[in-house]
């Protein structure tokens, strides 16, 4: 029986090529802005106007640029935190896509602690217990599906997914259900509206010459340095890398693996739960599009950078810039949507996808039984 | 009294008008799993084949026509899907994510972009005749249930009759019963030489392709107006990729799954109505807020996912190779 032998094998690479990874990144990249321009200049948009507008973030237009960096800075934390929380759950292969809902639901608890406790106590006292609040109300969320998986094995894909949805449900019941109980309304407004926090629930800003400095994202700029460091330097942190690497490994090590999972991914929930406590804090209400889909741009954000600590801060900050850059530039051009940004983003991370293979496979050419023979 | 029964009349028969689309996306989204591939780009794909569905039904002023283009567009997403799980060995939930996030940007962005050139379906003869129900000679003259089962349009029926043909191919053809294989363990497929590239590539398009109709189904449903800010599938791949779940993977049981579905979906709806027209029986439904409605199916598959993991039980029709890549070397 004649067996057709395909051309070419495929085997995996041992060594990383940093070099060659950095060039399919550019690469991608500038695909990505190409395709961009083609479809802008179908719809008789001049791209590098566009663009330039998305880069600028629209700043040298405005009459209060500090105010232009104080708003991204609103988008860039959230990303930021939910990213960071994300790859470290993606590092142990828990494919957390329930950003979304445990975003909300840190946000909800850290309003209700705002809404309960504002007025009662000094300011630093109220973010420190909103924080809490939001990380025990994200944290929660997510530990009780990791607690599932590494004891029935439960597809937590699937019900982070499903428990997102549950999430939204919920923060939309409070803000559009009228009634004497819900203190989440103002109760001034005839139509269901979310109240505003008293003063002392907003998050703290720095006054540095006209421009207010968010604590939030000093806060978020050490956390970064802090999972640096334990995802380095300490033994929880190797124990994170082993599970990721081979659960068979680690246990054989003698590592207790359901206890190393179930921690992190609180930790991963918790510091989703802070980005929605400071997303809420830094905004002063809450609001039923909270999240501005960090959970799901956080999980492009994450395997942009590789689920490496310092090429998140990178890939956050870069795609926080296309999505803010759209959203201004969208207000100038009639004819293109601020989720340009959304299709630009699609477009990389599949060029991206598609590099991976070329740095982590190989691809050898079969040799056939004649060559060998000859 | 006949108000009433009019009210429950327009109720059955909006859990079908309304939620069949859920139905296209469940099943194209089972072909899909079945083969061992978790697309969580329903949203997207369905997005895209409505889109381009609905503009080149316009342009032809043709429903097939419109059908055919959904189907492909919603199926080049598969393929985009398939060279990229399947070839470039990329993880599935990020490609499938990214495809939704790409998916509902194309969406806007062709849309908006149309402007005023956007086609309006009430210029376009073909497609509302073609979406226009038929009564079905005989049954739709029953009342309440000929009304709500027999007088829909084409496409329900079409709808149906593709989850049928679905459940045959996957349970009683030899070729379904390959690609079950494939799902369940590509390995040993491999090894009894089933191709499992092929296999991986043809159905992701063919299950795209489903959703896609799904999608133009939508696009029709919502008289083809396109808004700024909503999506016409509007969550409703989302609620696909939970009913593939609840219907335990078996595109019959998603006929049925549908129906639950679109029973908590439409009275989210109609509680008012029904409980106006019931007084007595149903208007508890008025102290019901409706986003419990909106949240159940979710909620709903939560608890089947929870308890079905907790029994490990041997029934549950989930592929075992659901969302791994298979990578030939490492078999």
């Amino acid at each position: 029986m004649k067996r057709q032998e395909p051309l070419f094998r495929i085997v995996k690479r041992d060594t990383a090529r940093p070099g060659q990874q950095i060039l399919a990144y550019v690469a991608a990249v500038a695909i990505a802005l190409v395709i961009g321009a083609l479809m802008l200049l179908s719809l008789g948009v001049d791209p590098l106007d566009f663009y330039k507008r998305i880069i600028t973030l629209g700043i040298p237009d405005s009459k209060f640029p500090a105010r232009i960096v104080e708003n991204f800075i609103k988008l860039f934390v959230p990303l930021l935190l939910t990213s960071l929380a994300l790859a470290l759950a993606f590092k142990m292969r828990f494919w957390n896509i329930g950003g979304e809902g445990q975003f909300i639901m840190g946000a909800i608890l850290a309003s209700v602690a705002a809404l309960k406790l504002g007025g009662t106590l000094p300011k630093p006292l109220m973010i420190l217990v909103m924080a809490l609040c939001g990380m025990v109300g994200g944290g929660l969320y997510g530990v009780f599906v990791a607690a599932l998986k590494v004891r029935f094995n439960t597809n937590e894909t699937l019900l982070t997914l499903m428990l997102n949805y549950v999430a939204l449900y919920l923060l939309r019941f409070f803000g559009e259900t009228a009634g004497e109980w819900n203190f989440f309304l103002d109760p001034a407004s005839p139509r269901p509206k979310f109240i505003k926090f008293p003063e002392n629930a907003r998050m703290i800003t720095f006054d540095l010459g006209g421009f207010q400095l968010n604590l939030s994202l000093i806060i978020a700029i050490a956390l970064c340095v802090l999972i640096f460091v334990y995802l380095k330097y300490t033994k929880q942190g190797y124990e994170v890398a082993v599970v990721g690497d081979s659960p068979n490994t680690a246990r054989y090590a003698g590592m207790k693996v359901s206890r190393i999972v179930v921690r992190t991914i609180f930790m991963s929930a918790a510091l989703i739960g802070l980005a929605g406590a400071f997303s809420v804090s830094s905004a002063g209400i809450l609001s039923a599009s909270v999240t501005n889909n960090v959970g799901w741009t956080g999980i492009v954000v994450a395997w942009l950078a590789k689920l490496n600590t310092v090429g998140i801060v990178v890939s956050s900050l870069l795609i926080t810039v296309l999505q803010f850059g759209c959203q201004n530039a969208s207000t100038t051009f009639a004819s293109i949507d601020a989720n340009f940004a959304d299709l630009i983003q699609g477009i990389i991370l599949f060029a991206v996808l598609a590099a991976d293979f070329f740095t982590r496979f190989q691809v050898v050419r079969t040799k056939s039984t004649k060559e060998v023979s000859k | 009294m006949n108000n009433s029964i009019d009210v429950l009349t327009l109720f059955l028969f909006n859990i079908i008008l309304v939620n069949i689309p859920l139905l296209y996306g469940t099943v194209g989204e089972i072909v899909i799993e079945k083969a061992g591939s978790l697309n969580l780009g329903v949203e997207g794909t369905m997005a895209v084949g409505a889109i381009f569905g609905y503009l080149a039904g316009c342009a032809a002023n043709s429903l097939v026509v419109g059908l055919l283009v959904a189907f492909l567009a919603a199926g080049l997403c598969g393929l985009l899907f398939a060279v990229l799980t399947v070839s470039f060995q990329a993880n599935q939930n990020v490609t499938g994510i990214t495809i939704t996030t790409f998916g509902l940007g194309l969406y806007f962005f062709v849309g908006k972009g149309m402007g005023d050139n956007w086609p309006a379906m009430v210029e376009h003869s073909a497609l509302v005749e073609g979406f226009a129900p038929l009564n079905i000679p005989g049954l739709s003259s029953i009342p309440v249930l000929g009304k709500a089962l027999f007088s829909h349009n084409i496409l329900v029926y079409l709808g149906i009759a593709i989850a049928v043909a679905v459940w045959w191919y996957l349970s009683c053809t030899m070729t379904g019963l390959k690609l079950r294989s494939v799902g369940e363990n590509p390995g040993a497929a491999d090894s009894v030489g089933v191709n499992i590239t092929r296999y991986k590539y043809i159905h992701l398009v063919l299950g795209s392709g489903i959703m896609g109709l799904g999608g133009f189904y939508m696009a029709l449903n919502m008289s083809g107006s396109f808004e700024g800010s909503n999506c016409w599938i509007n969550g409703y791949g989302w609620i696909a990729v939970a009913l593939v779940i609840f219907a335990n993977w078996n595109p019959v049981m998603a006929i049925l799954g549908t129906l639950v579905f679109g029973f908590f979906n439409t009275l989210q709806i109609y509680a008012g109505a029904l409980a106006g027209a019931f007084p007595n029986a149903l208007s508890w439904l008025n102290a019901v807020p409706p986003h419990l409605f909106k949240a159940l199916p979710f909620l709903i598959t939560a608890i089947v996912l929870i308890v079905s993991s907790i029994r490990a039980k041997e029934g549950s029709g989930q592929p075992a190779a659901l969302g791994l890549n298979y990578f030939r070397e490492e078999r």
